[in-house]
């Protein structure tokens, strides 16, 4: 047997109108169809005249198929309140919609960053080639603060190997003269500068 | 599940109509001089078969949202996964605006670089 869920004393009372109303509904469409089928009987044995009795019965037939057709229309409303509480207060479709929702718009969104990662690798090869190219042209203006992509790939290619004579990893801002601006690295560190910008001679 | 209620109820709605629907042809074959015994016959089932399961349908639903109502509003959203997915969307949409740049430009260099044909 279900347990009885201790609701508010709004929603409990709404919810009981709600079935009330249905209950009233539906009795007064049958009570009313039933009268007017038993109205539609011809009886011989009249307390009035036969016109009376007949203006009468047709009275009462319209006031009876009014009350049918207002129950219809009360009943449609029940029906788009009972709509209304369903989307506002039943938790676990809107969860269920809610997550559902999130689910999808996370994977579109994963999707597209998927998209733009693997774009981004196909762009930095393309990149390398066409600084490669660019660099070793006669139309270059680089200085020696901004080092090209394929030159820094490079000098990590020749650090990594054992036979290369360089000492320090200051990156992006060596100098190209060679090994007289590298020798100069460790004394800036010594002296205590600290920084990692290298002076010209 | 939201939606199978939704259109539960819809079809309750129009179950409703059919049932004024049926009274009133029933009303209207009565009112002739000869009825039509099997017409009358089959909306009167048609009317109690409509009108039974209105009421059986309605019921049903108020004793659902009778066992899950709470009482409090619901505090969730999809906020935060539609502003991400928004974000990776103009994230897309910068790339490809960058990249038709790019593509320009380098038509224009091409453009520049071919040799302009003498008159």
């Amino acid at each position: 047997m279900a347990t009885q869920r201790v609701l508010p004393q709004s929603k409990e009372t709404l919810l009981q109108n709600y079935n009330k109303r249905l209950k009233d509904d539906i009795r007064s469409i049958l009570d009313n169809f039933t009268e007017i089928i038993k109205t539609a009987k011809i009886e011989d044995e009249t307390q009035v005249s036969r016109a009376t009795q007949a203006e009468q019965d047709h009275y009462e037939m319209h006031v009876r198929a009014a009350n049918i057709v207002r129950a219809g229309e009360s009943l449609m409303k029940l029906v788009s309140d009972l709509k209304q509480f369903l989307i506002l207060n039943d938790f676990p479709s809107v969860n269920d919609a809610i997550s559902l929702q999130n689910q999808q718009l996370r994977s579109l969104q994963e999707e597209c960053d998927k998209k733009l990662t693997s774009l981004r690798d196909e762009i930095a090869i393309d990149l390398y080639e066409l600084e490669e190219e660019y660099y070793s042209s006669s139309y270059s203006q680089w200085d020696s603060t901004d080092l090209p992509l394929c030159e820094a790939y490079r000098r990590r290619d020749s650090w990594a190997s054992p036979g290369s004579s360089c000492s320090s990893t200051q990156g992006d801002r060596e100098d190209v003269e060679g090994p007289p601006s590298q020798e100069a690295n460790p004394q800036h560190h010594v002296n205590g500068h600290g920084t990692s910008s290298i002076e010209k001679p | 599940m939201a939606n199978e209620r939704l259109r539960a109820l819809e079809d309750v709605e129009k179950e409703i109509a059919m049932v004024l629907q049926c009274a009133g042809t029933i009303v209207l074959e009565l009112s002739k001089d000869k009825h039509n015994a099997s017409l009358l016959e089959r909306q009167l089932v048609q009317f109690q078969t409509s009108v039974n399961r209105v009421e059986s349908e309605l019921s049903s639903q108020i004793r659902y949202l009778t066992q899950v109502a709470t009482g409090q509003p619901h505090e969730g959203s999809t906020y935060s996964a539609r502003k991400d997915c928004q974000m990776a969307l103009n994230r897309a949409e910068y790339a490809k605006v960058k990249l038709g740049e790019l593509g320009r430009t380098c038509e224009l260099m091409l453009e520049q670089q071919q040799p302009q044909p003498q008159t």
